[in-house]
């Protein structure tokens, strides 16, 4: 192994090394060389992975009338600071059988374990047959500002930009589809702006639709094509030109190595993009021209309001019966493709007997660009006399594709509407003094100065219900009801069972407190009063004394509250009275009585 | 005594000032001077509690200077304070015609503010409510209970609750809280996002109402009478219920 040989093996090795740490998200695109074909005319289907190492991709797609099979593989790596990215790229040879419309199907492509799947794609077969040629530059590449341009390498072009108009003839109105398209060298990278800048003296351009991005191959070279789909309009007739369409760009071009240096690192495979010139640029499109005829006037319908393009109508009615004043909408549908932004409204014919407003009208878009769509225009109606029809109605446009006006036309809908109009009865008046604050049952027309004016009504901005004294009064009737509620709920829980036990024990608790600060002379018939409560024996003393012997005391304890009650009647009915308790004795009752008081509460 | 005669005697001038200026006012439309009693009629209500007979006559006044707009807009404010105010409502659809403004369905709420004084709905509604409320405690009284007077209760209750609800739902000056008119001369654009080049969604002509759902700087963000919702710049847009 040579000096030279080592060397680029170990640059090769350094390089490896890098890519698992720069490789980019993964990105499938798919892409055709061309979208129109002969038959036998083989063209390029391109799948470029991004971000991975390798893919398993299909190796035949099943089409019919298509021969779609996998010719080759090749990988691009593009190192920018020190970050690799690498672009793997599958190519099919799709040969046309026969002529006809085609569309390949989306297909899977897996990547890591990841699946992708691609977006399908058309291609167009002509007849016959045609020698197999590589795809030219579009016709309006435009030429570059000098200096701003690297020089054309064997690659192709770095970027170039191609304007597409679906006509070149056109009439004054008429909406013409065009599309922009920015070809960039997929060796390239960079952002590019939102939005081209498009327009001009003499037409008027629709809003652009999103960027669509897609491959293409174009003279043997992949490009990322980014196009813009617009529509234009000609107000003027005469030769319009249509000046160039531009994409601001913030792109890595690829550069070369250092002056001197060039022989050294051509020895080694270095990956694509190690040397890059950043530049913004601008990307043009070349000025192109149609011509613009004007709209014929022989055959022009007296209510052409200046729709060009071809259209359908059809028209509703609702609701389908309306009572005295009630308005009737009547709603007309204009679909298809045309200008429809600069399109008048349909007219109405027969709508002698209705009152109808100018018509309130909205479009709903079915493309990205507003020239295929419905507008709908509603038609207020009251009738002036009662009405079984609506009146017809009747559109008139000009068709570019034939040359010719051409009129659609409604036939009245059936509908049951009563008459009734907006100029109200008229009421005299009283001139003179105003008489507010009173009903309103007088109806004066606005027009005659010189009439009372006869209102009532609120004298506030405020409604009834934000009002503070109507807030006021409702919450003091909600503090009233409460407190009644509370009030009943109270007292039906004090005549309940549950109430009244409450009640008991509160009272047998209030007699055993009462206990301790009885002085002696009562102090024996309050303790024989909290025995009685306590056993709930009433004001018996049979009863007292049977449940004393039935309860679960101790035998001492029992014949110690027989004691008290005893010592009660002593105290009460003897002659001469008792002697008042001892503080020995009132500490023995008391005792007894707690243990009394412990086991029941329990 | 002397300050409770002074402040009667001002509160008796302010009023005589008032009713001055509104007779000033009704004297110039009468001479056809429609300018100035539109400015005599807005410096009265300036002073006044809201009236629907002042709105209603500024409306004319400035109806007769061209001002279709403008009219309209205190025609509908006339409406908010008297529903029943038909030479408003009469007023108001002529002014809508020469705005160009297609009339609106008569929806059930404008039916029933037509026919029944809101006010008095509702207060008949809380009075019922109150008056179920209490009937149906009463059954739990002392002395028994009585079923009778419970189910009387619930059905008052509950038909003045729906009687509340009916005014509440039904007021104008609830239901058009966040309601403003487009006064700017061609009218407004309902546009896709809050940004001068955005998509037009739809024309709102001078005159039109729009529901305001909320404001982002000099945008807001509404529906117009279609059912649309859309962005629409701030100026020219006027409140219905003029701000307090």
């Amino acid at each position: 192994m040579t000096g030279n040989t080592m060397k680029r093996v170990f640059v090769s090795l350094a390089l490896s090394a890098l890519l698992p740490v720069g490789l980019h998200a993964q990105e499938v695109a798919v892409g055709l060389s061309a979208n129109q074909a002969q038959v036998g005319e083989p063209v390029q289907l391109m799948v470029t992975v991004r971000g991975a190492r390798g893919a398993d991709v299909p190796q035949t797609l099943e089409v019919k009338g298509l021969r779609i099979n996998l010719a080759g593989r090749s990988t691009q790596f593009e190192m920018r600071n020190l970050k690799m990215s690498s672009t793997l790229t599958y190519t099919y040879l799709v040969v046309p059988q026969f002529e006809g419309e085609f569309t390949i199907p989306s297909f899977d492509v897996r990547i890591e374990g990841k699946t992708f799947r691609t977006q399908a794609m058309r291609l167009s077969v002509g007849g016959g047959t045609r020698v197999p040629q590589t795809p030219a530059l579009p016709q309006n590449t435009a030429p570059l500002p000098p200096g701003q341009l690297p020089p054309p390498t064997e690659e192709g072009e770095p970027f170039f930009a191609d304007l597409v108009l679906s006509k070149r003839k056109v009439y004054v109105g008429e909406v013409v589809p065009v599309e922009l398209r920015f070809y960039f060298n997929s060796r390239i990278g960079g952002q590019v702006g939102e939005r081209p800048n498009f327009g001009g003296e003499g037409l008027t351009v629709q809003k652009f639709s999103n960027a669509a991005k897609r491959e293409q191959v174009v003279n043997g070279a992949n490009y990322v094509v980014f196009s813009f789909q617009s529509a234009i309009t000609a107000v003027k007739s005469g030769t319009l030109q249509i000046p160039e369409a531009s994409l601001e760009a913030r792109l890595q071009l690829p550069g070369r190595a250092p002056q001197g240096m060039g022989d050294f690192f051509n020895n080694f495979p270095l990956p694509q993009g190690m040397f890059t010139d950043n530049r913004e640029v601008t990307i043009k499109t070349k000025p192109a021209q149609i011509e613009v005829l004007p709209l014929p006037k022989e055959g022009r319908p007296e209510d052409f309001s200046g729709a060009v393009g071809r259209f359908a109508m059809e028209a509703t009615v609702s609701p389908k019966k309306a009572s005295s004043g009630e308005p009737v909408n009547l709603k007309v549908a204009v679909s298809g493709q045309g200008n429809f932004e600069g399109m008048g409204a349909p007219v109405l014919t027969g709508d002698e007997g209705w009152r109808s407003y100018p018509p309130s009208d909205k479009f709903q878009s079915t493309d990205s660009i507003g020239f295929t769509g419905e507008k709908t225009y509603e038609f207020a109606l009251i009738a002036r006399q009662d009405q079984t029809r609506t009146p017809g109605v009747r559109f008139s446009y000009f068709d570019p594709a034939t040359g010719k006006y051409s009129e659609l036309v409604q036939e009245p809908l059936a509908v049951d509407a009563k008459a009734g109009g907006t100029t109200p009865p008229v009421a005299s008046g009283t001139p003179g003094t105003p008489q507010a604050g009173k009903p309103a049952p007088s109806v004066a027309p606005a027009s005659t100065p010189d009439v009372t004016v006869m209102a009532g009504g609120a004298t506030s901005w405020t409604s009834l219900f934000s009002r503070r004294e109507f807030l006021i009064a409702n919450a003091s009737l909600a503090i009233a009801w409460l407190a009644v509620v509370l009030v009943l709920t109270m007292r039906k829980f004090t005549e309940s069972r549950a109430g009244r036990e409450l009640a008991r024990k509160k009272v047998v608790r209030d007699a055993f407190a009462g206990l301790k600060d009885a002085g002696p002379p009562d102090f024996y018939e309050k303790a024989r009063d909290y025995i009685y409560l306590r056993l709930d024996a009433g004001a018996d003393d049979l009863a007292a004394a049977a449940k004393i012997d039935s309860s679960a005391l101790s035998p001492e304890a029992k014949a110690s509250l027989h004691q008290v009650i005893e010592r009660h009647g002593e105290t009460k009915y003897a002659a001469g009275g008792s002697p008042p308790p001892s503080v020995e004795e009132r500490q023995s009752v008391m005792s007894i009585l707690k243990e009394l008081e412990a086991r029941y509460e329990k | 005594m002397k300050n409770r005669l002074a402040l009667v005697f001002f509160l008796a001038l302010g009023a005589f000032a008032r009713a001055d200026l509104l007779s000033d006012a009704r004297a110039r439309f009468q001479d056809g001077e429609y300018d100035q009693a539109a400015k005599l009629f807005e410096q009265s209500l300036e002073k006044s509690p809201p009236s629907a007979a002042v709105f209603y006559e500024l409306g004319r006044a400035l109806n007769k200077t061209g001002q279709e707009a403008r009219s309209a807009l205190n025609f509908r404010r006339a409406l908010i304070l008297d529903p029943r105010f038909a030479p408003a409502r009469s007023a108001l659809q002529e002014a809508n015609v020469a705005l160009g403004i297609p009339p609106v369905k008569q929806g059930w709420r404008t039916r029933v503010v037509e026919r029944i004084p809101l006010d008095a709905l509702g207060l008949a509604g809380t009075v019922l409510f109150w008056a179920g409320a209490f009937a149906g405690l009463s059954a739990f009284f002392p002395r028994g209970f009585r079923g009778g007077r419970l189910v009387a209760g619930i059905l008052s209750l509950l038909l003045g609750l729906s009687l509340v609800l009916a005014a509440w739902l039904c007021d104008p000056r609830i239901s058009l809280a966040n309601t403003a008119v487009v006064l700017t001369n061609g009218g407004s654009s309902l546009r896709s996002s809050p940004a001068d080049q955005s998509e037009k969604l739809a024309s709102l002509p001078q005159g039109s109402t729009i529901d305001i759902l909320s404001q982002r700087g000099r945008w807001f963000y509404g529906q117009a009478p279609g059912g649309t919702k859309g962005w629409f710049l701030t100026e020219g847009i006027v409140p219905l219920i003029p701000p307090p």
